[in-house]
């Protein structure tokens, strides 16, 4: 809180409202004492140690509003491209719940004609938006529904069986056992020897996909207008050759203390099938988005057991000790200029969704989504528990394609194989 | 309740720790006729938690002062109020030697004193002797204690009034800044006096003229502004007993459309209630011409307002 505090105070500075270090100490130590849960406590404290003239309480509210309260979609902005993206879950809630509610804050009570009337509509509670993700889900695996808003896939532990290759390997405790745990050192050395083995049988199943489709497809109107030619006589098939695109893969990973070690396997597995820098791009969050691109590529080529703890302290700007703030994160990422583009990109979302009770702004994912070809959300945490909490899965996924079940090694395994797919 | 066996200071303690949060003191104000928002809740609160002083500015008439009477009734304290004006200084604000009885004393001590100054031999030896009992003059015993001073050296929960500080000089707000940051007062003859329980303090001005920022600095702000229709109509009803629902509302709506016109004084809280209080004990219970032209005086305070009103009342009443 102090690091966003501290970002605030700056942000108060760029409107002409300077602070000095004891306003600050007594802004901080205020936030304490009122707590973060009600905006409007939470604006009134800031206001009473920032402020010290009539005239700057206009500007305190705007930078107020600009740094707390998230923002809304743009009113001209398309919504969906695909019928169904998004879906009833996704726009109507949007327009009822994304407005007015910041990250770290939530709603404040507004006088907005509006805002009241919105208000006063009944909301789904948390718990019925989870228990319909569940149905919705059920349903889904079970082929009785085709889609949930985008959603078609849903890889969990249960569906395992029919998996072949991937499941026909050695099963070690280890591969088992959920990754949100600590481990051992020697459970560590076990980790990483799986490891190599998932990633062992996930190139051979892509190496021979890979080699199915090298040469490209038949081309059948060259086979007729050759045959004519010649009659037929040598027959020859020609292929279609196919066009070198490199598709561009966007990571974004989430790596609070809950699902870091998730990542790091995930991370490992990637890399040795994506090209870091070319053709993939990797961003990690807590509360808000860090390109790593670089800094993962180095660590990937001499990494050391253990040694992911001290690449994600050695990231500037990186806040591990910041609450995770999914909607913070996508917004950023949807209003930045390196969002991603094009039909042929990939987005992969490594994390839990637990947002810490702040807006999911989920309406920035479905934008971002609409940029992509194909998204993929793997969640390390057993499917028994998503959407409980502070979990803002079941307004998530209807916006992604395909929702794996990443929980141990194995459901990384078949995290990794389904994004390779996609490429 | 005091319990019996304790010792008075833990009582004492005790009683001072009166639970406070942003809610109690909304509701100990509202039971007490005085509407308070969240955010004067939030900033008395602050001030409480903080140990700062609270800086209230607004228009004439929005409730500072009785904000401030409400504080020390909320806490069970003594108020003292320093009310400020241009020319006000130390003497006045914070202590002052009482020289009638140092005086006084001089001339009952006069035989000590001989005693003391005989057998010297020459003025410097006498002013030597002398010297070393002139202290005795400029103690506890012969200083006037002013509202500041008393403040700092009350042993009982005292909330410190200091009133439309913008009237007085800014030699005066320069001198309250020690007094602000560390509750404590220097007297160049007795040192520094430092608060054992130091006051809540409250700070009022009607922003006429521009405080200094290190002042500001020392202190929570918040700016009472005039109250919404909503908050308005509370104030009325809770302040007014026996006003009807319509004319309440009448008069709320009469008041705020007068602060939206160009008058050169518009009608504070203070006086709407006046108003209000005027209508009901008139029997009025609409807001005709006659019955406006004989009350009006309590709520406009000029006669160019007062003519300028009703001349154009139907524009007001609308």
């Amino acid at each position: 809180m102090i690091h966003a505090l501290q970002r605030f105070f700056d942000a108060l500075g760029e409107s002409g409202i300077r602070t000095s270090p004891a306003e600050r100490i007594d802004a901080v130590r205020a936030v304490e004492d009122v707590g973060v849960e009600d905006a409007a406590r939470f604006r009134q404290a800031l206001r009473a140690t920032l402020v010290k003239r009539a005239g700057q309480r206009v500007a305190f509210d705007e930078t107020f509003d600009r740094f707390f309260v998230a923002p809304g979609r743009a009113p001209g902005r398309r919504r969906h491209r695909r019928a169904g993206a998004g879906g009833e879950s996704g726009e109507q809630k949007n327009t009822q719940r994304g407005e007015g509610q910041g990250p770290g804050v939530p709603r404040e009570p507004r006088q907005s004609s509006d805002r009241t009337r919105r208000s006063r509509q009944r909301q789904p509670s948390q718990r019925e938006e989870s228990q319909e993700m569940r149905g919705k889900l059920r349903a889904l695996g079970q082929g009785q529904q085709e889609r949930w808003g985008r959603l078609r896939h849903v890889l969990a532990k249960k569906d395992r069986a029919g998996t072949g290759p991937l499941t026909s390997g050695r099963q070690s405790a280890i591969a088992l056992r959920e990754l949100r745990r600590g481990l051992s050192g020697e459970e560590e050395q076990t980790l990483a020897r799986e490891v190599r083995r998932a990633v062992e049988r996930i190139r051979l199943r892509t190496g021979r996909r890979l080699r199915a489709t090298s040469s490209g497809r038949p081309y059948m109107r060259r086979v007729f207008r050759d045959s004519q030619r010649t009659g037929g006589v040598p027959f020859r098939l020609p292929r279609r050759r196919p066009r070198h695109r490199t598709p561009r893969v966007l990571l974004l990973i989430d790596v609070s203390w809950s699902t870091a070690p998730s990542a790091r396997c995930f991370l490992e597995m990637a890399g040795e099938f994506l090209r870091l820098g070319r053709q993939t791009r990797v961003l990690f969050f807590v509360d808000r988005a860090i390109e790593v691109t670089e800094t993962l590529a180095r660590w990937l080529d001499r990494r050391k057991p253990g040694s992911f703890d001290s690449l994600l302290r050695s990231i500037d700007g990186l806040n591990l000790d910041a609450p995770s703030d999914y909607g913070r994160m996508f917004h950023s990422l949807s209003t930045s200029s390196t969002r991603p583009r094009g039909r042929r990109t990939v987005l992969v979302v490594l994390g839990d969704g637990r947002t810490n009770v702040f807006d999911p702004l989920d309406w920035a994912l479905d934008e971002i989504v609409q940029g992509c070809g194909a998204a993929l959300w793997l969640v390390p945490e057993p499917i028994g528990v998503w959407g409980t909490g502070d979990s803002a899965l079941p307004r998530y996924l209807p916006h992604m394609d395909t929702v794996v079940e990443v929980g141990d090694l194995r459901g990384l395994t078949r995290g990794v194989t389904e994004m390779l797919r996609r490429l | 309740m005091e319990t019996p066996g304790r010792p008075q200071r833990y009582t004492l303690r005790m009683r001072d720790a009166k639970p406070t949060t942003p809610e109690a003191i909304e509701r100990d104000f509202l039971e007490q006729g005085f509407v308070c928002t969240g955010e004067v809740a939030t900033t008395l609160y602050l001030a409480e938690q903080l140990k700062k002083p609270v800086l209230l500015e607004g228009p004439p008439g929005v409730g500072k002062t009785e904000l401030g009477k409400l504080w020390a009734g909320f806490h069970q304290a003594r108020l003292i109020r320093l009310q400020c004006y241009e020319g006000l200084d130390e003497a006045k604000a914070l202590y002052e030697w009482a020289y009638g009885k140092q005086m006084l004393y001089t001339q009952l001590l006069r035989e000590k004193t001989g005693d003391l100054l005989s057998g010297a031999t020459d003025l410097r030896e006498a002013i030597g002797r002398l010297s070393g009992q002139a202290d005795a003059f400029f103690s506890r015993e012969f200083l006037l204690e002013r509202p500041l001073l008393a403040a700092i050296t009350s042993t009982e929960p005292v909330v410190l009034l200091v009133d439309e500080i913008d009237r007085a000089d800014e030699e005066f707000e320069a001198f309250l800044l020690e007094l602000l940051s560390d509750y404590q007062i220097t007297i160049p003859e007795l040192g520094t006096i430092r608060a054992g329980r130091p006051p809540r303090v409250i700070l009022t001005s009607n922003d006429s003229r521009d405080l200094a920022d290190a002042l500001r600095r020392r202190c929570l702000y918040l700016y009472v502004d005039y109250p919404d229709y909503d908050d308005e109509l509370k104030i009325i009803e809770q302040r007014v007993p026996g006003i009807s629902d319509k004319l309440a509302e009448r008069v709320v709506r009469f008041s705020q459309s007068l602060r939206k016109a160009d008058l050169r004084k518009q009608p504070g809280i203070s006086e709407v209630v006046d108003w209000a209080l005027a209508l009901v004990v008139t029997g009025a219970d609409e807001l005709s011409g006659p019955t406006l032209r004989r009350t009006l005086g309590a709520l406009l305070k000029n006669r160019e307002d007062l003519d300028h009103v009703m001349s154009e009342l139907s524009r007001f009443r609308s």
